[in-house]
């Protein structure tokens, strides 16, 4: 018996992001395994407290590739709480269709992306040309494909168009019918039920141990643990929809509730497309005079929103200045990509270390933030 | 717990037994407070059995002037909605504090970001002084107020040329010779 020491990334066809396992391996078996972030050094942080809170939102989205939206909504909304603005109500809806619109994005992605690891190449095709539909949408709404800078503090950026509004009901129509094809690609395939079923296990009591948010946490506990229905932000008290769970959660259970969750990102959508104010204002002042001499008054406060990978929050103190006196990410994938993987890729085979990452959804710009 | 009396009422029960310096609910559903730091672990560990079962992020605030660092615990209620932040501060020289892995086994990684990011080490984590993220790192903790990152470049890489000066003032000027609309 001979232990080998080798390298998981940094780059890997089947991860997202720079993010690096040093495993220690006997046969294809991981008898340890050590994270590795670090290979980013974007330092977005230090960079934050540098910059003025406009300038700040062209920095943000860049935390987190596939959803860059969330963050764009905690900072706006720790800086509302800071400065006790009003959101105009049509801006709350808007808000909701952009994260929602993200969230698909980013459950397609990561739904075709599973194909990457599993030897299912048609899914990443699948996935990223869907999602870039998402993304002409996007580019229609806020002029940017990726880093949209839309949802601003107050608010956001500029209202909808009416193309914009038929082009997101003509794609969820699309979607609707696309997705039973995912199903039978990828769900449905044997090859990728016989890599994730009863693999890959993540037990309740974990959960809590490791601080796992998000799908992770939802197919193990078996409770509803959503911040969009424990602690409602924007007006998502003011939608129907349904969170799946599950008391055993395997890398399948998590994967296919990825499909399910992006069914009921369509029928929220649908609804704020209802419930939506016709006019109305969409961006209030923070203050009078440039954005970029805007001051925030001094306090902390800790925001969150649930991501597509679960909890993810800003920690951020105001000294009453015009940059922030510090900002602290709460990446949704931080205790899964760190512990979880220290602790849970132990026993498993060499090739299933990519699929817990894809199924877990660890985004490395989260953790090396 | 959606309410400021519910707040009031547990921080009525922490008042009965531990030292609260100050309490403030910064937003719905937000209970914020500043402990001695001897009491934190006691607090987390009571917060921990009553509902506050995860723990959301752990991180330090350099407050330079004081000289002291601040640690922030963020705990999550998934069953009330509530979250809970608890502070306490430290000395910023040869900054030590107790680790919590054993409340919380999640901290392990975020006591170890801590130490490598503000140089403060957690007593009962054996990992906590391992890097993490800087491999070969040779200045103060990058995320202390007092490390410049314009000196530590200009140390690591002379070659380069550095327009942080020249860009800082560009804005400045433009406001002031009206070339930057004040539209907002």
């Amino acid at each position: 018996m001979k232990e080998l020491k080798l390298y998981l990334g940094p780059n890997h066809p089947g991860m997202h992001g720079n993010f690096s396992v040093h495993m220690y391996v006997d046969g294809d078996t991981i008898v340890r395994a050590r994270p590795m972030p670090g290979m980013l050094h974007r330092g977005f942080e230090k960079l934050m407290e540098r910059r003025l809170w406009m300038n700040n939102l062209a920095l943000i989205p860049r935390i987190c590739v596939p959803e860059p939206d969330t963050n764009e909504m905690v900072y706006a909304m720790a800086i509302e709480e800071l400065t006790g603005i009003e959101v105009p109500e049509k801006a709350h809806w808007i808000r909701m269709i952009i994260l929602e619109l993200a969230r698909i994005a980013n459950h397609l992605m990561s739904l075709g992306g599973i194909g990457g690891p599993v030897g299912l190449y048609t899914g990443p095709n699948w996935g990223l040309a869907d999602r870039d539909l998402i993304l002409d949408i996007f580019e229609e709404i806020t002029g940017a494909r990726i880093y949209h800078m839309y949802i601003v503090p107050g608010g956001v950026r500029k209202d909808l168009s009416e193309e914009a509004i038929e082009k997101i009901k003509s794609f969820l129509d699309y979607l609707e019918n696309r997705l039973p094809e995912y199903e039978d690609l990828i769900i449905k395939n044997p090859l990728f039920q016989r890599r994730t079923k009863d693999k890959l296990l993540l037990p309740a009591e974990v959960v809590w141990e490791l601080g796992v948010t998000g799908i992770g946490m939802r197919s193990a506990v078996g409770e509803a643990y959503d911040i969009r229905k424990v602690d409602p932000y924007a007006r998502y008290d003011q939608v129907e929809f349904y969170v799946p769970t599950a008391n055993y959660s395997d890398g399948y259970t998590r994967v296919y509730f990825k499909y399910l969750e992006t069914y009921q990102s369509i029928k929220i959508i649908r609804q704020i497309l209802e419930k939506m104010p016709k006019k109305g204002k969409v961006w209030n002042k923070i203050s009078s005079g440039s954005a970029l001499r805007w001051r925030v008054p001094k306090g902390q406060v800790y925001t969150h929103v649930e991501s597509a990978r679960g909890e993810y929050g800003y920690y951020m103190v105001s000294e009453g200045e015009d940059k922030p006196y510090r900002v602290a990410v709460r990446g949704a994938s931080y205790p899964q990509g760190l512990l979880g993987v220290e602790k849970y890729l132990p026993g498993t085979r060499i090739d299933d270390a990519a699929l817990w990452m894809d199924t877990m959804g660890v985004c490395p710009p989260e953790i090396d933030r | 717990m959606n309410s400021t009396n519910d707040a009031k009422e547990l921080i009525r029960i922490l008042e009965k037994s531990f030292d609260i310096k100050d309490f403030t609910t910064p937003k719905k559903n937000e209970i914020s407070i500043v402990v001695e730091q001897n009491n934190l672990p006691t607090i987390l560990t009571y917060l921990k059995d009553k509902g506050w079962k995860q723990l959301s992020l752990i991180t330090c605030v350099d407050w330079i002037k004081e000289n002291k660092f601040e640690l922030v615990y963020v705990l999550f209620n998934w069953s009330n909605g509530t979250t809970f932040v608890a502070k306490t501060k430290i000395e910023r020289e040869n900054p030590e504090y107790m680790s919590i892995i054993d409340i919380f086994p999640g901290a392990k990684y975020y006591e170890r970001d801590i130490h490598e990011f503000f140089g403060v080490k957690f007593e009962g984590n054996l990992d906590s002084e391992k890097p993490l993220f800087l491999e070969l790192w040779d200045d103060k903790p990058p995320m202390r107020k007092d490390f410049d990152p314009l000196e530590y470049s200009k140390r690591k890489f002379p070659d380069r040329k550095y327009d942080v000066e020249v860009s800082k003032n560009a804005v400045k000027d433009a406001i002031k010779e009206g070339e930057i609309n004040e539209r907002t």
